[in-house]
């Protein structure tokens, strides 16, 4: 089958070709007019075979260090595309660990009849996420594959952050009576992408939420009770929330009303028969703090302009291993773990 | 000072809080239980997963019945569907749900469509008519056989693809679509009909009009309402056919004007008169009703999957009311039992891996059931 988004046409100069994969002349005209052009600086242009990266070790810190593949159909959507998503993703993997990210890889797999045109666009809009929170990109490799093995383009992705010393983050800090917080509406993300799509005739003003959440991250980074951060990607809150029961033992109790959704997110999740909770998110934060820190955590985010929307939306407890969500009418239900991928229903 | 008055009354009405007291506030039925059956895998998850069956007084006893396409589409086509998918020039393009259904095949031979994916047989999962549209003139070499499971909502937009101009030869359409009425017209003429007031599918009666359910409070005297989708919508709706028994006065009650007429889409109607018939069809392990399946008209017999591969359907055919050993799904479907009676429930039939359909549809009772907290087949705290 051929690829909606790629076409057919072919010629060196408007779409990559297995050429531009053959390590020749026109593999490094590709890089140096495509990637030293945006990614460019003074660790990435020599175009060495490794980086050699001044040491921004401050002496009480420690490493951190992350990796991820990035894919997404179609690769434009609102309020992002797979280059800025790619940096957002790996950046917020560093930032809720607690780190500050320095440094990233990437390697791009094109398949071969990507317009040129769209790889500029996607790897401007990757310098432009980079740029704007100061990591930059140091290393990486491009391949050329064959039409129809990778959906246009998709990213191999590293990133190196420094963390504070000392830190304790984790789910093992976990306490029951503990709070859980959101940074913003959820479900965002998932939505976009699937307007984006275009196949259900459905089409809307709603953007990705695709950002960093770096300035979330660090704003709660001191407070004394901070016990565990994760940034909701694929499988939304709910499945969050299932791996921090799974990995303690202890339950999560959510108030439905409290969790904040956008209006337009639920009303194509109605239509469609999609659960919001278990949507992703690209530029949340989900939080658990102790009970007492809660409302200074939430003040922090709320500060933020990313973090306006953020609400305390439920409580760890000590009796049973689910996820509940009780609504304001008393109604209760367990959040099963997500079995396989969203599909919208039939009617 | 009226005007802000209404606003409130709105308001109010738009909180499921409301109705929940002015449902608490209607008198216990003399019967001392009332059973309300819903048609709609919608309807089931809203009911379920927003919790009304505990917030609702104990004697009402909410019944998920007939409201799944999936969960009724006869055995004999998804073999059909898998022996098409295993051809040499074919593609099957289907509702995603529908992947992953299985059948009772033999242990060697694949059970699903996503079996036969695994074994060679070429699935495409499809979100609208429109993808099946692209996918045929995408592959001109291939036949697209589109497995098409659905009540009146999903048959509407089918009816629609097909009276496209220019419909590219290679399209073909295997339809498993149904009327939902007559299997609650089954239930009503059988012995036990196993409920005492209904609620209408919305989004059916949206196409097809209020009126299709008049029968329901007529002929056989049970209240009836038509509701939309949202808790409070369908507490709306339960509030009437409560009240409507209360005053002893069984009527047919539109509760979703919103979107549903009398009458119905007359163009929808229309587009699917033009292109299908209606005839006696087979619903899964139940049995035939009359009356119940769309069909490809004569006209459209260069587009029928069963015209242009009579030998796949004959042999389909022999598969009829092959069920897995143990299922239970033709009762659950009909409301008979609760999805945790079901024997295999949580036990042999997981999601992971379903033995029933209704396990596999976001719109089965099972699956909706169990994705709301009741695991385990003792587990009837939602019942
Ligand atoms: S077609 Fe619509 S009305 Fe019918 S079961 Fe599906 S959601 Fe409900
Ligand atoms: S539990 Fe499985 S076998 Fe039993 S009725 Fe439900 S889907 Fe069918």
């Amino acid at each position: 089958m051929t690829n909606p988004v790629i076409g057919t046409a072919t010629g060196h100069d408007e779409f990559i070709t297995l050429a531009h994969g053959n390590g020749g002349r026109i593999m490094r005209r590709l890089i140096e007019t495509v990637f030293v052009r945006h990614l460019g600086n003074p660790w990435l242009s020599p175009l060495s075979d490794a980086a050699i990266l001044p040491n921004r070790l401050e002496s009480d810190h420690d490493l951190v260090f992350t990796s991820d593949g990035v894919t997404v159909q179609p690769l434009f959507f609102p309020g992002g595309n797979i280059g800025s998503l790619a940096v957002h993703g790996t950046i917020n993997d560093l930032a809720v660990s607690g780190a500050k990210p320095l440094y990233l890889s990437v390697n791009t797999f094109l398949e071969e009849g990507l317009p040129l045109a769209q790889l500029q666009q996607i790897i401007a809009s990757m310098a432009e996420a980079a740029r704007a929170c100061d990591v930059h990109v140091v290393t990486g490799d491009t391949k050329v594959l064959p039409r129809g093995l990778c959906g246009g383009i998709y990213f191999g992705i590293s990133g190196i952050g420094v963390r504070p010393r000392g830190l304790t983050l984790g789910s093992d800090q976990i306490q029951a009576g503990d709070a859980v917080l959101v940074s913003g509406p959820v479900g965002d993300h998932g939505i976009a992408v699937l307007l984006a799509r275009e196949q259900f005739g459905l089409s809307g003003t709603l953007e990705s939420d695709s950002a960093s959440v770096l300035p979330l991250t660090q704003a709660v980074l001191d407070l004394p009770g901070l016990r565990f951060m994760r940034d909701p990607t694929r499988g939304g809150l709910a499945t969050v929330l299932h791996e921090i029961a799974l990995a303690t033992g202890l339950g999560i109790q959510l108030m439905a009303e409290q969790i904040p959704i956008r209006g337009s997110v639920q009303s194509v999740c109605d239509m469609l028969g999609y659960d919001p909770l278990y949507l992703a998110c690209e530029g949340r934060v989900v939080a658990i703090v102790a009970a007492r820190e809660a409302d200074e955590a939430l003040r922090l985010w709320q500060d933020l302009p990313q973090g306006r929307e953020a609400r305390r939306i439920g409580t760890v407890v000590p009796d049973h291993r689910r996820v509940l969500i009780k609504n304001e009418w008393g109604g209760e239900r367990t959040l099963q773990e997500l079995e396989d991928d969203p599909l919208p229903r039939i009617c | 000072m009226s005007a802000p008055m209404l606003m409130s009354e709105r308001a109010l009405r738009r909180d499921p809080r409301y109705w929940l007291a002015r449902i608490h506030a209607l008198p216990r039925p003399e019967s001392g239980v009332l059973r309300i059956m819903n048609v709609c895998g919608g309807h089931e998850r809203t009911i379920t997963h927003a919790g009304l069956r505990q917030a609702l007084p104990d004697y009402l006893h909410m019944i998920p019945g007939p409201g799944c396409p999936v969960c009724v589409c006869p055995e004999e086509d998804i073999h059909a569907a898998v022996a098409l998918s295993l051809m040499d020039h074919v593609i099957v393009a289907t509702f995603g749900d529908m992947v992953r259904v299985p059948c009772n095949a033999p242990k060697r031979e694949p059970r699903s469509l996503q079996d036969a994916q695994a074994r060679g047989g070429r699935v495409v999962p499809v979100a609208s008519p429109a993808d099946v549209l692209i996918l045929a003139r995408q592959n001109p070499e291939k036949k697209i056989v589109f497995f098409a499971a659905g009540f009146e909502t999903t048959t509407a937009p089918i009816a629609a693809l097909l009276s496209q101009p220019g419909l590219p030869d290679n399209l073909l359409l295997l339809l498993s679509a149904r009327q939902t009425w007559p299997a609650i017209a089954h239930l009503l003429d059988s012995d036990e009909a196993g409920f005492d007031a209904l609620i209408a599918p919305g989004h059916v009666a949206t196409i097809m009009g209020a009126d299709q359910w008049r029968f329901v409070a007529e002929k056989h005297a049970l209240p009836t309402a038509v509701a939309g989708f949202t808790p409070e919508l369908l507490l709306q709706a339960i509030h009437a056919v409560m009240a409507q028994a209360a005053r002893n006065s069984p009527q047919l009650e539109n509760c979703y004007p919103q979107c549903v007429t009398a009458e119905g889409n007359a163009r929808a109607q229309c587009l699917m008169d033009a292109v299908f018939t209606i005839q006696d069809a087979p619903w899964r392990g139940i049995g035939v009703f009359a009356e119940s399946g769309y069909a490809c008209r004569p006209a459209l017999a260069g587009h029928d999957a069963r015209v242009h591969f009579p030998q796949v359907f004959n042999d389909a055919e022999a598969r009829r009311g092959e069920m897995p050993a143990g299922c239970d799904c033709a009762r659950v479907v009909l409301g008979r039992i609760t999805p945790p009676q079901c024997r295999l429930y949580g036990r042999g039939c997981h999601p992971r891996n379903p033995v029933g359909p209704c396990m596999v549809s976001d719109e089965g009772a099972c699956r909706i059931w169990w994705s709301s907290g009741a695991v385990t087949p003792t587990d009837r705290a939602m019942a």
